[in-house]
């Protein structure tokens, strides 16, 4: 019998998770639905402050305080919450790779609905020079290619301190045409802020560490060339046979 | 927001680089830049720094930073501005001075209200803002000069008694209505903030926001009181959400400003009045009781570097303080420099060592960050239970012939329901995934000569919301079978298998019209090839034909008899039946030409 095909999501889901866990990553996870204190409050995001105008959030109908989650990053929260209580302290190294939501509508480059990955290192000397590394690593396993190149620019996210976007760029003569030896954007990433390790119970005063989050589904349309994201949940075997 | 460099020069002696280098010293060092258009750049300031760089004067201050361009003016360390004259013409009274740290204003007389003069219209139209009057038009440019919103009230409108002007600052009382310059009425709450004419009670401002139609100011306008205030950012951002009323003064004061900022504000929108407008400054008034506390933020060099994996001396260090005019003292440690910086009134947002910490590596620049290995991880990795489960079914659905589809978490129907979906379509959670999947079926069903499939065979693994629970399920659909969902149960593991990932390279877009299907069959002579009958058929159909496949063959005597399904598509429009015959006729017409016989 002729077998079927897996989603290219799922794909470059199962070969990131691949990547992390050789770099010593255990894969995490966290709710969809997901209340307000683990999205935003532990993320250090003031309440009525226009840093939560950054992320168009979906809000649950008579479920005041539940969001549907707006990245993965409540993981980060979480985890760490979870590993104190149960009297386990740093060194920490997860990653997390699920769905997210943004109140937006769609269009080639957005949904509503898409996936992010998300990665965790906390240790006493985990450093943003083991961040850049780190990101390189996983670019060169994603995409190949003869060189890969990552580029910080500054930014600014409540969970991060110092904060930046990423750009990455990658040389070779198998890498499409729209993304050989041109700078893209991957999503943002930082140093833990130290407010998000206090409120997990993590002592800032001993550890710090790195996060980052990027778009799944931008890595994937990145790596065949795909034009748009409504693809991802189209369902269609058009598109899903092709891989 | 939109920055004029023609504006940006005025802080300058200098001259400016170009525009897009510009946009570039501030890509890598501070802001993003949505776009750059001749003169104007659209920096997108981020939330941490809109405290201090919502105007000309912050870009300014970081492009100097930057490009290592000293400024002309800096208000950073100066002595703190007294607004003189003081005068007892008009009383501020402010009934909650958390929720108002500072209400300063200037009361004017004898101006004349006209059109600004030229240079004043042009820097305010090449940011986009409408040029209203010289009064209102100093005050905007005070605020995207500066940063300090402004607002002017015609005097004459304010009731006198007993030679006095009253402005109370209170809480609005429920369903209170002011009329604002915008003509339309709004209804407020008590959480809002109004400033009131004290002698008659009315509200002449939704505070921090839009001031009121009846105290605007006019060409008949002779005397005015000009307000700089600073107020709470929350009360500020609860009451534009909520009246869905933003403006550029919302914007400021919703991100927390500087109390410290209204009297540079409001001396300078004085000192440009009465320029264009002449008057003369009756006094100003002053309310602030309890004045901006000076901060220090201590970072050790060590600290620097451990956080950032760098080796940077101390004199890089210090170098980008002084470059961001952050005043600093070094207390030489055992055998390390401890800094201690004193931000100047403005930089609200440097609160922690970390904060210090992204100043220095914004400015002495990210690319000198090295790339470091992490050092080996001491524990094993986690098999996390759910995800191999996942993986398992995963594969064991791919072996059976299943594809794997994602289908929306968005539901017709469903337990919970989104309150705020912005297209208002399937604001459901969904509460299985069959529903999904028999309407993925079906439109594959649909293109099943196109996907040359025997049978449509689809599965997705995906949450659902089902009595009070999240939970991850597994559903199958197959075409003409059953289309069943169970709970993924999760399995415990020692090691992930190692399962295939896609090998394709590259996608390849697909028609999105519709397609002809045509079957063609044929006797052969037993010894031609079919591999070399499939050449001829694709060489006379041409780039219309997306698929050919043998869906029968069989022989008779000496002949055989070849059938094949070709589907027809177009990537530029949808196909009719007669456009798919003179394909086919073509079709025919080569086939017979070598002699084989169409059955």
């Amino acid at each position: 019998m002729k077998p079927g095909s897996i989603h290219p999501i799922s794909s470059l889901i199962r070969e990131a998770n691949r990547i992390f866990f050789d770099m010593g990553f255990s894969f995490a996870e966290g709710p969809l639905l997901e209340s307000e204190r683990y999205n935003f409050d532990m993320l250090n995001f003031p309440k009525d402050h226009p840093s939560r105008d950054m992320q168009d959030t979906f809000f649950i109908k008579g479920e005041q305080g539940n969001v549907l989650r707006t990245h993965t990053s409540n993981v980060q929260t979480r985890y760490m919450e979870s590993q104190m209580k149960k009297g386990v302290p740093p060194p920490y190294r997860v990653v997390s790779l699920g769905k997210v939501f943004r109140n937006e509508s769609s269009d080639m480059g957005h949904e509503s609905e898409f996936f992010q990955i998300e990665a965790l290192a906390i240790d006493r000397d985990v450093t943003m020079a083991n961040l850049k590394d780190t990101l390189q690593a996983f670019f060169r396993g994603i995409y190949g290619g003869t060189s890969v190149e990552v580029r910080f620019r500054p930014s600014f996210f409540p969970f991060t301190e110092p904060s930046v976007e990423v750009d990455m760029r990658v040389s070779g003569a198998h890498i499409p045409e729209k993304l050989r030896d041109k700078w893209m954007e991957m999503g943002g990433a930082g140093m833990v802020h130290p407010n998000v390790l206090k409120n997990t119970g993590v002592d800032p005063e001993k550890y710090q560490g790195f996060a980052f989050g990027f778009g799944i589904d931008r890595l994937a349309m990145l790596k065949w060339g795909i034009d748009d994201i409504r693809l991802m949940h189209s369902a269609d075997l058009r598109f899903i046979n092709q891989f | 927001m939109k920055i004029s460099r023609n504006w940006l020069q005025t802080f300058f002696e200098k001259p400016l680089p170009e525009a897009q280098v510009i946009a570039d010293a501030l890509t890598f060092h501070a802001f993003e830049i949505e776009s750059v258009e001749g003169e104007i750049l659209d920096v997108k300031v981020t939330p941490n720094r809109g405290h201090d760089c919502l105007s000309h004067r912050g870009i300014a201050r970081e492009l100097s930073a930057i490009l290592k361009m000293p400024m002309k003016v800096n208000y950073g360390g100066a002595a703190p501005l007294i607004l003189e004259p003081k005068t007892d013409a008009l009383k501020i009274t402010v009934e909650n001075s958390q929720l108002c740290p500072r209400f300063a204003a200037a009361y004017i007389t004898g101006v004349k209200v006209g059109a600004s003069p030229e240079w004043l219209r042009t820097a305010l139209e090449s940011i986009g803002q409408k040029s209203i009057n010289n009064v209102v038009d100093a005050t905007n440019y005070v605020m995207f000069n500066v940063g300090q919103p402004l607002h002017a009230f015609d005097a004459s409108k304010l009731k006198m008694k007993n030679g006095k002007l009253k402005i109370v600052v209170r809480n609005a009382k429920a369903k209170e209505k002011m009329i604002g310059l915008d003509d339309k009425e709004y209804m407020l709450s008590e959480f809002m903030l109004v400033i009131t004419d004290g002698n008659t009670g009315e509200a002449v401002s939704i505070a921090g926001i839009k001031g009121g139609k009846p105290t605007g100011i006019d060409e008949a306008t002779t005397a005015i009181v000009l307000e700089a205030a600073n107020w709470d950012g929350v009360t500020i951002r609860r009451t534009s959400q909520a009246l869905k009323l933003r403006t550029d003064a919302s914007d400021r004061f919703q991100q927390v400003i500087s109390p410290e900022l209204a009297s540079y504000g409001l001396k300078a929108a004085v000192d440009l009045i009465v320029k264009f407008a002449g008057g003369e400054v009756v006094g100003h008034v002053d309310e602030y009781p309890v004045k901006q506390e000076q901060r220090t933020v201590t970072v050790s060099l060590e600290k620097i570097n451990a956080v950032l994996g760098t080796k940077l001396p101390e004199s890089e260090v210090a170098d980008a303080f002084t470059r961001l005019g952050l005043p600093y003292q070094c207390n030489e440690m055992t055998s390390h420099c401890m800094f201690t910086v004193t931000p100047p009134f403005e930089r609200l947002d440097l609160v922690i060592p970390e904060d210090l910490i992204e100043e220095v590596a914004r400015i002495v620049g990210y690319d000198k960050i090295p790339a470091t290995e992490l050092p080996a991880f001491p524990n094993k990795p986690g098999i996390n239970a759910n995800f191999y489960a996942a993986e398992q079914k995963r594969q064991e659905l791919v072996a059976k012939g299943y594809s794997e589809v994602f289908t929306s978490v968005f539901a017709e129907k469903g337990e919970r329901m989104v309150a705020n979906k912005v297209d208002g379509v399937r604001p459901y959670l969904r509460a299985n995934l069959t529903d999904g999947l028999k309407d993925a079926l079906e439109k594959n069903v649909r293109n099943k000569d196109l996907l040359q499939l025997y049978k449509v065979k689809l599965f997705e693994i995906g949450t659902v919301w089902k009595n009070k629970k999240e939970i991850m399920m597994v559903g199958t659909a197959e075409e003409g079978g059953p289309v069943s969902e169970e709970p993924l149960e999760a399995a415990v593991a020692s090691a992930y298998d190692d399962l295939p990932i896609s090998k394709t390279e590259r996608y390849q877009p697909f028609s999105r019209y519709p397609f002809i299907v045509r079957d063609i069959a044929m006797w052969i002579p037993a010894e031609t090839k079919q591999e070399d009958v499939l050449e001829v058929i694709r060489k006379a159909a041409g780039e219309l034909l997306t698929r050919s496949e043998k869906f029968d063959e069989f022989k008779k005597g000496e002949k055989t008899s070849l059938a094949f399904r070709l589907v027809f598509q177009s990537f530029e429009k949808t196909l009719t039946d007669e456009e798919a015959n003179a394909v086919m006729e073509k079709v025919y017409a080569a086939v017979k030409e070598k002699g084989w016989e169409v059955r």
